[in-house]
């Protein structure tokens, strides 16, 4: 068998971006060792940037249209699903890459070994989103994570760095043993099946119904799949990790490692869990309500920025809940999309924190006090950006809340919608607090920091890349809301090219008939008005 | 009568597009872009005057200059815009306002940049709600205007002015979730291709229990934009801490987006709810009348006084749409475009006054009268026309809706008689509390903030200012029929829809008519 044959028989072509990412990461590698620290820095970043970015192109170029997506005898699946997600998470780490420069710089670590860390974690979380089989899922996985704790700790010199990586480590390890324990039920309950649609069937024909079994094995995913998105109660670890951990990394944590989850969440329970969909509906609906709630409501307390950011980033993964609890080909597209406007707002305000924390070195609220007065640029950035967390119009977040509320509305989830729109009330107001600090107070009610303000050149060694990724950030979050119909239409593609979101509902809707169970009932109507 | 030229659009989008200059426009000392936001404000109050003057027709009732795009059609959602009897004294009121309030926030020395920024902004979005022709384009400018309100009140504003500004924005946030609640649920009833324009909306054949449901919550959307009784608190605070500029516009337009809603959803869209909700918004409207008066009389602040008569005048708004009758509703309409005159003018002169003497507090001031003779002649004009003298629009407005509702052929005699009587004590207090601070700011001993100081009367740009509003005060005070005749034909259009349900509803004469307050539409309607 030579070696053509092989690869046409592995499709290795439906991981194309995926080798683009390890052929970078390699060169990274190699040309630190080669080059020394100091030279390296000085291009490594933009090698990792265009690779990158050619590995978004690939992917939309050779991924989105494939004919075969499945890889590697079932073991990924390169689905138009598949794509959004790994584009997503991989601009989310050219973003990171963009406003970590000057960041590590100044921190005193290496930057080429925190790229090519980086780098792994999103290709960990880019195989996770195509993962179609339980050893798949648990590597890339794991590669995430991994990687994950390491950036986490990665200013080591820091004691608060290396309490997150700890906390974080632990934490993640506890959950990644959960959900190996579930996948080991899995497996046994299907008779020795890894690949997530063959256990599908597998359960089906064994007629487990929706035995004990399978619900055990449901909440044990469930749990190690809200660990990684930062669920409540599964979010205890985020704001210690958030704080304590450098803020580029906090960055990639709540949109490229979240995606990833929500990848993973929809691939599993939508293809695994047909026959016990009420439960995990169930489950889902709680924890997105617990998170809407708990999330917007603690943060509305926090003094540090960043933990504000992390409470936040749990509410705002509560409303991308809502898309995947419906279960409509609408409220799919409404994750892809409010994760699209979730990628451009939350880094854009990262960016912002990153820079403001650069030149005055805190994170604290009440420092932002008068920063209109010496930074006009990064206040209507920063505001702009909360602002849009907090889905007022014409920005990007309004519109992704709107798409979701939409589709929740369709779909009959009266009561999450309500909630939604309650909550995301309650979050103008912690938002707007952070943009009354900036704009509101008076000369004399300026904090320290913003006295001692320097000036507001990116003329530094790494800071224009910084600027970069703001600003264009500040536009994408601007306008993209008001011109959003490319990506409303690209995130109803997405959907409506992957067969499994389909196949998944037909057996749902078979199944429904022979469990006979009563059905939740925020999401009662559900299955009647989708099927 | 079609026109392909998009003029609303462009009306709309004119300041908008003009403030993203704002920040690059080379200027050392505020004095160039004070000038710009005027430019601005005045060319586009001069576009759409031309526009409505060349391609808009006053007789007739149905939508005009009207135009559509496809925004989103993955959500059904259309940039689609026109204009009727309704909408059109409103664009123009708040081109007339907004214009004049950048004029009048001529001295602002802080942040000037931000400020003018705000008010192109803000012009742009008040246009926009009146205009809206789809349910998910309005919500979004209706939100738009949510955090320039916010920071105009917030950064220019008087001692409590975040705490004001907060609270504007949480009430106002919160209640507008219902707008998009109502705009889903209308939107996804019963199947059928999913459209939010307003019209196709209306025509929907609603359930009686859904469109009670929705009214209940639009009422509540609109009802604290309006500030009907018991939703009104935000008003007082940022009505009372904003700076004279923004408080023209709060005042002059914003309340008015309230009752234009109210009318152009409520009444338009629902109108088998209305037949059941006229006799809740009339004893609101009462409510808010006397409750406002008296409320007025107690305060001791000069503008949260001017704040709760606003809250008095809107009583008459709720009143007259209550009424169900052609000369009501169009007396709903007049007391929005008269109040709004008006209510500018008030503002801006509190302004004017504190400019001066620092203060708002009307223990402290007295004898202003001799100190600024131009000022005090021209206050005392304003406060006629608030009290309603004769041969000013209030006046006008007021006695229209009184008559409408009068003559109002669905409530009981007793039912009138008595919210007619109420409302009249409302308005035999609303001289009291507006003589009585002319009285203590004017006449007298002079107060603690005003013994032994010179001040300069009124500058002539605040004098065209005021004589730019007391103008069409009087105007439509004299002969009414120069702005009544403008949109009268929607007016009764409107009045004669939503009393074409009534006879339907008395004829399936549900438990619930009993449950409602509305008395005896029944025996009316047979006796008729």
């Amino acid at each position: 068998m030579d070696f053509a044959t092989l690869l046409s028989q592995l499709n290795t072509g439906a991981i194309v971006p995926e080798g683009i990412v390890i052929a970078t990461i390699l060169f990274v590698m190699v040309s630190d060792l080669i080059v020394g620290r100091t030279r390296s820095a000085r291009f490594t970043p933009y090698v990792a940037i265009a690779g990158l970015l050619s590995a978004v192109v690939a992917l939309y170029t050779t991924q989105w249209n494939i004919e075969n997506p499945i890889a590697f005898f079932g073991e990924f699946n390169s689905d138009a699903l598949s794509v959004a997600f790994r584009g997503i998470i991989a601009l989310s780490s050219v973003a990171t890459i963009l406003m970590s420069v000057r960041y590590v710089e100044q921190s005193g670590t290496p930057v080429s070994e925190f790229i090519s860390i980086l780098l792994t974690a999103t290709l960990g979380g880019m195989f996770l989103s195509g993962a179609n089989e339980l050893v798949m899922i648990f590597v890339s996985l794991e590669t995430l994570s991994i990687s994950s704790y390491l950036l986490t700790g990665y200013t080591k010199r820091d004691p608060r760095s290396n309490e997150a990586a700890l906390k974080y480590l632990l934490i993640g390890a506890s959950s990644a043993a959960i959900f190996l324990y579930g996948s080991s039920l899995l497996y046994g309950l299907s008779g020795g099946k890894t690949e997530l649609g063959a256990i599908a069937a597998a359960m089906k024909d064994a007629n487990l119904g929706s035995s004990i079994g399978i619900v055990i094995a449901l909440v044990f995913a469930i749990a190690g799949i809200a660990f990684k998105i930062a669920a409540v109660p599964f979010h205890q670890w985020t704001p210690d990790v958030y704080e304590g951990s450098p803020t580029p990394v906090v960055a990639f944590l709540s949109v490229g490692s979240k995606t990833a989850g929500f990848a993973l969440a929809i691939r599993l329970l939508v293809t695994v869990f047909p026959l016990v969909d009420e439960q995990w509906t169930f489950v889902m609906t709680a924890l997105a309500i617990l998170s809407m709630i708990l999330g917007n409501v603690v943060a509305l307390a926090q003094t540090s920025m960043k933990r504000l950011l992390a409470y936040s980033s749990i509410g705002q993964a509560g409303f991308i809940m809502i898309g995947l609890v419906i279960g409509s080909d609408a409220g799919y597209s409404s994750m892809i999309f409010y994760l699209l406007g979730y990628l451009f707002m939350n880094l854009g305000a990262f960016s912002c924190v990153i820079l403001f924390s650069l030149r005055t070195g805190t994170d604290q609220i009440s420092e932002y006090s008068g920063l209109y007065q010496k930074d006009p640029l990064l206040t209507l950035a920063l505001s702009l950006c909360l602002l849009s967390l907090g889905g007022i119009p014409p920005l990007v977040g309004f519109f992704g809340k709107l798409y979701i509320f939409w589709a929740g509305w369709q779909a009959g989830a009266y009561g999450l919608v309500l909630l939604g729109l309650v909550t995301s009330v309650i979050s103008i107001y912690y938002y707007i607090r952070v943009v009354k600090m900036m704009v509101v107070k008076e000369p004399q009610e300026m904090s320290d920091s913003v006295k001692n303000y320097p000036s507001t050149s990116f003329d530094a060694v790494g800071m224009r890349p910084l600027q970069v990724g703001l600003i264009s950030a500040l536009v994408a979050t601007t306008i993209a809301g008001v011109l959003s119909n490319p990506l409303f239409t690209f995130a109803n593609a997405a959907v409506a090219k992957t067969p499994m979101l389909h196949a998944a509902k037909a057996v749902a809707t078979g199944t429904k008939a022979i469990a006979q169970t009563p059905s939740p009932k925020l999401v009662s109507s559900v299955l009647s008005s989708n099927s | 009568m079609t026109t392909t030229f998009p003029w609303l659009s462009t009306i709309i989008m004119l300041p908008l597009a003009a403030a993203l200059f704002i920040p690059v426009i080379p200027d050392k000392d505020g004095r160039t872009v004070r000038w710009y936001a005027l430019g601005v404000g005045l060319a586009d109050f001069a576009l759409s005057l031309y526009a409505l003057w060349k391609h808009y027709d006053f007789s007739e009732a149905g939508y005009q200059l009207s135009e559509s795009v496809t925004w989103l059609p993955q959500l059904g959602v259309n940039w689609s815009l026109a204009i009727d009897g309704l909408s059109m004294p409103l664009v123009v009121l708040t081109g007339l306002v907004t214009t004049l309030s950048i004029l009048a926030g001529w001295q602002v020395k802080e942040k000037p940049r931000l400020f003018y920024f705000l008010m192109l902004v803000m012009y742009s979005a008040q246009i926009g709600v009146f205009c809206a022709q789809d349910l998910i384009q309005f919500f979004l400018i209706w939100e738009l205007e949510l955090v320039p309100v916010y920071l105009l009140i917030a950064i220019w504003g008087g001692p409590k002015r975040r705490y004001a500004a907060t609270k504007f924005i949480l009430y106002t946030a919160g209640a507008s979730i219902f707008i998009l609640i109502a705009a889903l649920a209308m939107a996804f009833y019963g199947g059928g291709a999913l459209t939010f324009d307003l019209t196709q909306l209306g025509l929907k054949d609603y359930s009686l229990g859904f469109e009670l449901l929705m009214y209940a919550g639009l009422l509540i959307a609109y009802g604290v934009k309006l500030s009907v009784f018991p939703l009104h608190t935000w008003l007082p605070d940022a009505h009372g801490e904003a700076s004279a500029p923004v408080s023209m516009i709060l005042a002059g337009v914003l309340l008015k987006m309230g009752g234009y809603a109210l009318i152009r959803m409520n009444v338009e869209m629902l109108p088998n709810a209305h037949a059941y909700f006229a006799p809740v918004l009339a004893v609101l409207g009462v409510v808010n009348i006397v409750y406002g008066a008296l409320a007025s009389f107690a305060q001791r602040n000069l503008k949260r006084r001017m704040a709760y008569s606003s809250i008095s005048h809107m009583g008459f708004v709720l009143l007259g749409i209550a009424s169900f009758t052609d000369l009501g509703m169009s007396g709903a309409m007049l007391q929005m475009v008269s109040h709004g005159l008006i209510a500018s003018v008030m503002f801006f002169l509190a302004g004017v006054t504190y400019d001066r003497i620092h203060t708002l507090n009307m223990d402290e001031m007295g004898g202003l009268g001799k100190k600024m003779p131009s000022t005090f002649a021209l206050f005392t004009i304003a406060s006629m026309a608030s009290l309603a003298l004769p041969g000013m629009s209030g006046f006008v407005g007021e006695l229209m809706v009184f008559l409408g509702f009068a003559n109002s052929e669905i409530y009981s005699t007793s039912f009138k008689t008595i919210i007619v009587f109420l409302a009249a004590v409302g308005l035999i207090i609303t001289p009291m509390y507006l003589l009585s601070m002319l009285r203590e700011m004017f006449y007298g001993k002079e107060g603690k903030a005003v013994e032994g100081q010179v001040f300069l009367d009124m500058k002539p740009r605040e004098l065209f200012i005021a004589a730019s509003l007391m103008l069409p005060i009087i105007g439509i005070g004299f002969y009414p029929k120069l702005i009544t005749q403008t949109y009268d034909a929607t007016a009764v259009q409107i009045a004669q829809n939503a009393r074409m349900v009534l006879p339907t509803i008395a004829s399936n004469n549900s438990p619930l008519i009993r449950v409602s307050m509305a008395p005896n539409i029944n025996d009316t309607v047979i006796v008729k």
